[in-house]
């Protein structure tokens, strides 16, 4: 039996070649859109799964408690020693932090240069709990002892080639010097932590010294079981958080989050050092797109086979007739819908080989072809055949498996009421989905657009950011200023901590005789930097030009919104004492105009430039003419290695990285352009078959009205009409979900576009032409055809 | 052996459309003895395909009695109702109605296929009409390849491969020419020598001719 069903859909499906194209390209797209996320989702939900410890390994986080809510996951260096002494179930605590606060190292061997950016301070325990295999040499041990330092595998070849690492000394930012102890495997791809080399965090002042106000060490602990009761645990830590700091000084809270947390939900919290965080909301988002695009091709296959119901309820009719029960006929439209399924299956995974490129340079992602290979996807597959298959043939099963047997008597059948309204009905949800997208994606561009036009408050085009981390003299630091500036490109030089669009240290502003506080970014500077950024100068001074040593008076140049919050204007605060973490003796000298310091995600904070010698100045910023970028460049280059010869030149353009805070709506953007161009091309296909077959049902129709004087255009009309309503009634629908979907996204920037109509006029317009030339070819090649042919029944 | 098939007693059908009530079949009363040749006539719309609807049990009589094989078919559940067609009614159509999908072979084959037959019973069953029909060398053909005439031939060897008691047959030589049409009617009363019941709707008194009995409808009334 099953055969015989097998072998009429076989049949069907050959005879029938548009039906059958249209339906299996628009499912394997489908299928290729969900494959290929879900691939992304798989690699996205492994991360960290790889650690034996998984389970009872957790992360501390620091929650502000001042009126910016906010939550950081680097702690005080004092927190984790407190943790492991005090708490039982914890048996294990380290802490880490970037080098250089997350810059990168300046690394010297014996024969060369390199500039590393996974240098990493660590705790021994950092390895013990997350079980870093050694492979040469010795390990964690080596982290309790000063100037030993572990490499990773690909690190050790990049540094000393095929040579035997072990022994070797290398040098640090011109500073200090150690001996590579050990060689460990190369943490893998999906590792939240990703360390090239790992030097011993005990060597650090933060250590030797550990504090409770400086929150900037990433900390893990492991407990003794894989189901500790965080609730008892975050008490705990209160209360050590109590004893060690008085009321008045505690401005935070700590919390817990469980390892397999960290990759997707973190990407709300600031101050980490783990930098390939993934998005819970953006897999969100890519998930449903493609089951958005799998539903619209399930929709196009209910669609086409109710649309040629006339033969089908002859075939059930008939089938009925010789004894087919209502079972048989049900089964045999699932066979016929699993058939097709299953060659789009096949159609589907070699369209998946081929986007997987394409949408890993779109979403910025590294998933190979050969994970497609797996029996995790395999098994995916399985169910996501039987899934559409279920699902697009259940119309098809269900609906027509009813039709009574007397229909084949009857030689005109009924149109099918019920089914063309259904059939209206998905289209209707078939464009109103698409026109969502389209408006999704103009609005998005147009977001993207509005911030890199913003005007900022500074400029940040012809602005080089050279790192200085590795010459920690401060004569070599003045002498590179020196040679930039007999430079004759450059209009301005100065060194700073860091540039807007870099965090740099968060400290807190607090307003005289209340209790009243608020964040405030600290930016050690000099006074060029008013000239470098074309800051606007409100009142007062900029910072002096020299600082004499053993000065212990500190300036800060402070913006607009530090002084707005003080209760101050602009020329009362020059000269005022503010207490900002800076010490008793810090004095406003200046005050510029607001400029948007972060991303544009966020509204204009509190942001001081000042001289006081608690942060290093780890960048020489410097203002160039407009010319040959690679010549300036090679200029800056050589100019660099005459004053510093053995440090690395590694550099940025300011504008360039202010491209990168945007990086995640980009490709956002990008995918969701991509996936919406798949979303209308799917939903397209099943027009133009539909339209065909509408055209093919009313061939009648149209002989009799040609043969009475109906013109070519006005055949062409009446046929486009009905699918131009349903269209029209999409429209109607989706304006006001684009509208409510796309405010909400908005809502993440503090800068933002209002959508404006001429949005939907574009959609509208779109969405409309494209439908029309999807069903106007049908819509002539019917009204063209002669009448006589349509007209002559057998 | 002059069994009674089947009787239908006071037998009404009516439909209603719109507001009014129409009565497509009034007051049947009919008996048909196995071994029977029937020809219902009358023009267009006097109810002979809704008598064979109903007698098919594709529709229902909606008042009176309808006993099949002393089955009371109007008190039957559905399930049991279409056990009953399929088991002894074979059905032969204006429009042939062979599936387009399907050889010649699989058409024949498939009411055994919905039976369960077994696959080797299957096959002598079906080379077996075959080779009656005289259509071996058609066997792997298409519905479309075929002729009306042909066509019509394996639609009638399909209704009979179940080895159906009764066949209903609504204008089977409606679409074919008048020698097609002989040769169809030829084979009808042939199978009807040979014990099966035929009841056939026609328009043509020659066909009508074939029967035993000449059934006339006018207004859904059996007039004579």
């Amino acid at each position: 039996m099953i055969r015989s069903y097998i072998k009429i859909a076989w049949r069907s499906l050959k005879t029938n070649r548009l039906f059958s194209i249209v339906n299996i390209v628009g499912l394997s797209i489908g299928l290729a859109s969900t494959l290929v996320l879900f691939l992304f989702i798989l690699q996205e939900r492994s991360f960290d799964s790889m650690y034996a410890n998984k389970d009872q390994i957790y992360r501390v986080l620091l929650n502000t408690t001042e009126d910016d809510l906010e939550t950081w996951a680097n702690v005080p260096s004092a927190l984790a020693p407190e943790l492991k002494a005090n708490i039982p179930t914890i048996i294990e605590s380290g802490r880490f932090f970037h080098h250089g606060f997350g810059e990168s190292a300046s690394i010297k061997t014996d024969n060369d240069v390199f500039i590393e950016d996974k240098l990493f301070w660590s705790d021994a325990s950092i390895l013990d709990i997350f079980n870093v295999e050694i492979l040469k040499g010795t390990g964690s041990e080596n982290l309790n002892n000063p100037n030993t330092i572990l490499l990773s595998e690909s690190t050790a070849k990049r540094y000393f080639g095929d040579e035997n690492p072990i022994g070797k000394t290398l040098t640090i930012d011109n500073t200090t010097s150690f001996e590579v102890k050990g060689i460990f495997k190369d943490f893998s791809d999906n590792s939240s932590l990703n360390f090239n080399a790992i030097a011993p965090f005990m060597m650090q002042n933060f250590a030797k010294n550990p504090s409770w106000n400086n929150a900037s060490f990433e900390t893990f602990v492991m407990f003794d079981t894989a189901t500790p009761v965080i609730r008892d645990v975050e008490l705990k830590i209160q209360d050590i958080l109590n004893k060690n700091v008085e009321k008045e000084a505690l401005w935070y809270t700590f919390s817990l989050q469980p390892l397999e947390r960290i990759h997707l939900y973190s990407s709300n919290y600031s101050d980490s050092y783990i930098t390939n965080y993934g998005d819970i909301n953006q897999i969100r988002n890519l998930t449903a797109l493609a089951l958005l695009i799998l539903l619209i091709a399930c929709i196009n296959y209910m669609n086409l086979i109710t649309a040629r119901s006339q033969k089908r309820a002859t075939d059930v009719g008939i089938n009925k007739t010789l004894g087919a029960s209502v079972k048989d006929i049900i089964i045999r439209f699932y066979i016929e819908t699993g058939l097709i399924t299953a060659i789009a299956m096949v159609l589907g995974g070699l369209f998946a080989v081929i986007t997987l490129p394409i949408f890993n340079e779109l979403a910025g992602k590294h998933l190979a072809i050969s994970s497609l290979f797996t029996i995790k996807i395999l098994g995916f597959l399985v169910l996501i055949w039987l899934v559409t298959t279920l699902f697009s043939g259940s119309y098809p099963a269900l609906y027509l498996s009813r039709f009574s047997p007397k229909e084949v008597l009857k030689p005109t059948s009924n149109k099918g009421g019920i089914a063309s309204v259904i059939r209206k009905g998905l289209v209707v949800v078939q464009f109103s989905a698409s026109v969502v997208l389209i408006i999704g994606v103009i609005v998005i561009h147009q977001q993207l657009e509005f911030i890199q036009n913003k005007s900022l408050g500074y400029n940040p085009e012809n602005v080089i950011a050279i790192s200085t981390s590795g010459i920690r003299n401060g004569a070599s630091g003045r002498a590179l200023v020196n040679a930039y500036e007999q430079l004759p490109n450059v209009s301005a030089v100065t060194r700073s901590q860091g540039y807007p669009g870099l965090e740099v240290s968060g400290r807190s502003l607090y307003k005289r005789n209340t209790e009243k506080s608020m964040g405030i970014q600290t930016n050690r500077a000099e006074q060029n930097i008013a000239d470098v950024l074309q800051l606007n100068l409100v009142s007062g001074q900029l910072l002096p030009k020299i600082k004499q040593q053993g000065d212990t008076l500190v300036e800060v140049l402070v913006n607009k919104t530090t002084v707005d919050f003080l209760g101050l204007s602009p020329e009362e605060a020059i000269g005022e004492k503010v207490a900002m973490q800076l010490g008793d003796n810090a004095y406003i000298c200046g005050v510029v105009d607001d400029f948007n310091f972060a991303s544009l995600h966020s509204p204009i904070g509190a942001y001081a430039f000042h001289n006081a010698s608690r942060e290093p100045k780890s960048y020489l910023l410097i203002r160039f003419e407009n010319e040959i970028l690679t010549e300036t460049i090679s200029k800056f280059e050589n100019t660099f290695k005459a004053v510093a010869p053995n440090t690395a030149f590694k550099y940025t353009f300011l504008d360039k990285n202010l491209e990168l805070l945007y990086e995640k709506e980009q490709r956002t953007a990008n995918v969701g352009l991509l996936f919406s161009i798949l979303a209308i091309l799917v939903a397209c296909l099943g027009l133009f078959g539909l339209a065909a077959y509408m055209a093919e049902q009313r061939n009648k129709e149209i002989g009799i009205r040609k043969v009475f004087g109906a013109s070519v255009a006005g055949i062409v009309q009446l046929l486009s009409l009905d699918f131009i309503k349903l269209v029209l009634v999409a429209l109607v629908i989706s304006f006001p979900l684009a509208l409510y979907l796309m405010n909400s996204w908005l809502q993440d920037f503090a800068y933002r576009i209002v959508i404006s109509w001429t949005v939907f006029l574009t959609a509208g317009i779109l969405a409309l032409g494209i439908a029309m030339l999807t069903v106007s070819f049908q819509a002539i090649k019917a009204a063209i055809a002669n009448p006589i042919k349509s007209l002559k029944t057998e | 052996m002059e069994n009674i098939l089947l009787t239908t007693e006071e037998a009404f059908r009516t439909v209603s459309s719109g507001r009014k009530t129409v009565t497509l079949l009034d007051n049947i009363n009919l008996t048909v003895k196995e071994g029977e040749f029937i020809s219902l006539m009358g023009p267009s719309g006097s109810g002979k395909s809704t008598l064979l609807n109903c007698i098919g049990m594709l529709d229902d009589f909606t008042k009176g009695s309808y006993t099949f094989l002393d089955e009371p078919v109007h008190s039957l559940k559905e399930r049991n109702r279409s056990k009953l067609y399929k088991e002894y009614i074979g059905f032969v159509f204006q429009a042939y109605h062979l599936i387009d999908e399907l050889t010649v072979y699989e058409n024949i084959e498939t009411p055994l296929l919905y039976k369960s037959v077994k696959s080797s019973q299957r096959k002598a069953m079906v080379a077996d009409i075959l080779d009656r029909f005289n259509i071996v060398g058609k066997k792997d053909l298409f519905p479309s390849q075929l002729s009306g005439g042909q066509q019509q031939l394996v639609g009638i060897a399909r209704a009979l491969i179940g080895e159906p008691k009764l066949i209903l047959a609504d204008e089977p030589t409606g679409n074919l020419n008048s020698k097609q049409s002989e040769e169809i009617m030829k084979l009808f009363s042939e199978l009807n020598r040979e014990g099966v019941t035929i009841i056939q709707a026609t328009h043509s008194e020659s066909n009508a001719a074939y029967g035993s009995r000449i059934i006339n409808l006018l207004d859904g009334k059996i007039v004579s």
